[in-house]
């Protein structure tokens, strides 16, 4: 188990390094000069140099990368190219909360939506309640998630204008707070960003489930005379679930990539949006900052996700 | 070949993860037979068949993926016959300059005319206008030319790297092999979507320079495409180097492939007559899926403003114009996209489904 650990540790920082270098190289070789498109018009030779010189651009390419992995290590980010040479941390941490709101809810409520559906239609196989949950399912999944955020934005005005409700279309209220127009504003993208990921889950969920149904124990419970439901609850549900666990990692992936389209089609300023801004505006220490937060968060999802796997399932050794 | 090659390639594509709805338990046992004798002992009546055509005629039944299969081809025909007949369709009027405009000219997709900007559904515009007054059903038309292009480039450039590597991978194993794992690790870590965001957002504009000046491919603001389809292929490659080599794999521990360098055939014999051509299903199928993400991800780069520039046509672009106004005016604009680029996606993906269900031995009946 720790050897399995460290190795993944290993793993996993060759793998940070790796992005921290694509990040960064990018940005070194990309074209323009962004000391130059800083100062804009009002170009200082002098003035010039100094800023070079204080974003560390007068250094060969490995000591810019040096620098830079090192300043990571102390959580510095260095300095905004456009928003006034403000920190990227503060700047991040001003979006972050946001985005962490919006995917955290979506993580949850994907996997409370996916799988007792996924569950419910395993037990239900066949039926019309199986055919159509699945049905919808196949195509909440395979629709992109902007296509379905412009349909939903799409019945709510029509919905608006029906009822009259003023129910606002974008933007996203205080964090973390849950009056009623804060609702209101976080329903339609939340419940969005879950539903993909939802459905992928009843999918898995229901697949797992038909799998463990078919099992010898599962017949022998049956046959000592338990009823269906401790059959179904107690023996079933359990081992079903353990292959779940896996897609943990995956969905943070899912939620990472979604963030860009939701927070775009609503108007919310998360991290999606700022890293956006940032590419646009080739703000390359917001870019590099952002870029290594959501693929730290996507490889702690995938060891997390593992982790669990082996603490829940005992018979899988580590490799 | 054989028919004892192309066992062998069914009996192992379990690689690809299924996630295909099973209807029943029962309906599971009875595709995925619990004693592996009982495919050893096939009916009679299979005999003749080779398994590729049982595949074939698998797929055949299976009428959502067939249904699909019409859609796509439907989709690719409209693209490359459609624009050039829809502008011959059409009774030429006279604008206020006196001068005579014929469909030639207000079916083209590039035409921007704000008289007959936010127009409905007529006789002269069959699908209406968009804001600026251009085609709808041109601008469709030439936005599934786009997605489809960048889909191809994307698979073509997939399945060479994909192939090669995986193959290398599969058979020799060792430093290439470790090379894979750990590039396909840092592609878990990176999704494709914030690869791309990153190439074309850094490397765009300044790229628009001299690949606007390139024919065809380079006008009308297609020119990041070129940028989109390499950041796609890039990221995308691995997966498809990694089905190859786990197939590559199963392959290699078959008897034909030792009887075959027993009688003394070279590793580049062995790799390109024996192991390349039993891994056609696998990568027919892992593409397919694959196409479905490349659409979508097109869509999804142009949407964000990075990928097709202005007067071009992209179905994310089509959406992202008109995106947050869908509230006050012509919800018609935005939703006629987003309903041709889900049914394109579900297309690919129902037909990538259906032939993995087709190519699977575990469904085989």
């Amino acid at each position: 188990m720790i050897q399995f650990l460290l190795k993944r540790l290993i793993g996993l920082i060759f793998v940070i390094i790796c992005v921290t270098f694509i990040t960064f190289i990018m940005g070194y070789l990309a074209p323009g000069d962004p000391i130059h498109s800083m100062m804009g018009q009002h170009f200082n030779a002098k003035l010039y140099m100094q800023l070079r010189h204080l974003y560390g651009l007068d250094l060969p390419w490995y000591q810019q990368y040096f620098n830079f992995l090192v300043h990571i290590l102390h959580f510095d980010f260095g300095y905004s190219y456009k928003q006034q040479q403000m920190p990227v941390i503060s700047i991040i941490a001003t979006n972050l909360p946001v985005t962490l709101e919006l995917g955290f809810w979506a993580l949850v409520l994907q996997f409370l939506i996916g799988i007792p559906l996924g569950i419910l239609c395993a037990i239900k196989a066949n039926t019309w309640i199986d055919t159509a949950n699945m049905g919808t399912a196949l195509f909440l999944y395979a629709i992109p998630v902007f296509v379905s955020a412009v349909f939903v934005r799409f019945a709510i005005a029509q919905i608006d204008q029906l009822t009259g409700a003023g129910w606002p279309p974008t933007g996203w209220g205080d964090p973390w707070q849950y009056t009623w127009p804060d609702i209101q504003t976080k329903l339609a993208p939340i419940l969005i960003f879950a539903i993909g990921g939802a459905a992928y889950i009843a999918r898995l969920a229901r697949t797992s489930m038909l799998e463990v149904l078919r099992q010898d124990y599962i017949r022998t419970a049956r046959a000592k005379g338990l009823r269906e439901r401790i059959v179904i609850y107690r023996h079933a549900l359990r081992n079903a679930l353990i292959p779940l666990v896996t897609t943990f990692g995956s969905s943070l992936g899912f939620i990472v990539v979604g963030a860009f389209f939701i927070e775009n089609i609503f108007n919310i300023h998360g991290l999606g949006s700022i890293t956006m801004t940032s590419v646009t505006g080739r703000d390359y220490p917001i870019i590099q900052a952002t870029v290594l937060l959501l693929t730290i968060a996507i490889v702690l999802g995938n060891l997390l996700s593992d982790i669990l796997y082996m603490i829940i399932d005992p018979r899988i050794k580590a490799e | 070949m054989s028919i004892q090659d192309k066992n062998t390639e069914m009996n192992d594509s379990g690689e690809l993860l299924s996630t295909a709805p099973i209807s029943s338990p029962d309906q599971y046992l009875h595709e995925n037979p619990l004693y592996v004798d009982n495919q050893e002992k096939k009916p009679d009546q299979q005999k003749s068949l080779k398994p590729f055509q049982q595949s074939i005629r698998r797929f055949l039944r299976d009428k959502r993926a067939v249904i699909s299969l019409g859609i796509i081809v439907f989709l690719i025909l409209l693209t490359i016959v459609g624009p050039p007949i829809y502008q011959h369709i059409g009774i030429p009027y006279t604008n206020d300059a006196g001068k005579q405009v014929g469909p030639e000219v207000y079916h083209n997709p590039f035409r921007h005319d704000l008289d007959f900007a936010d127009k409905p559904i007529s006789a002269r515009f069959w699908l209406g206008t968009d804001s600026v007054g251009a085609d709808l059903l041109a601008r469709l038309m030439q936005s599934l030319l786009i997605s489809i292009s960048v889909a191809t480039a994307v698979e073509i450039i997939d399945i060479l790297f994909g192939v090669t590597i995986g193959v290398l991978a599969g058979y020799y194993g060792g430093w290439i092999d470790q090379i894979l794992a750990r590039i396909t690790d840092v592609m878990f870590a990176f999704p494709g979507l914030l690869f791309a965001i990153l190439l074309t957002g850094i490397f765009g504009p300044a790229s628009d320079l001299f690949l606007d000046k390139l024919p065809i491919i380079g006008q009308y603001g297609n020119a990041r495409l070129i940028i989109v389809s390499i950041a796609f292929a890039l990221t995308s490659w691995p997966m498809m180097a990694r089905y190859v080599r786990g197939q590559t794999l199963q392959i290699k521990a078959n008897q034909f492939i030792e009887a075959a360098r027993t009688v003394g055939s070279s590793d580049f014999k062995v790799i390109t007559r024996h192991i390349v051509p039993n891994l056609f299903s696998i990568v027919i199928v892992a593409s397919t899926l694959n196409i479905a993400g490349t659409i979508i991800g097109e869509a999804g780069i142009s949407l964000l403003g990075l990928g097709v520039q202005d007067p071009g046509s992209s179905l994310g672009l089509m959406i992202a114009e008109r995106a947050q106004a869908i509230e006050t005016s012509h919800p018609w604009e935005v939703l006629l996209p987003c309903i041709v680029l889900a049914i394109i996606v579900l297309a690919f993906s129902f037909l990538g489904d259906g032939l993995r269900d087709a190519f699977d031995p575990r469904s085989k009946d």
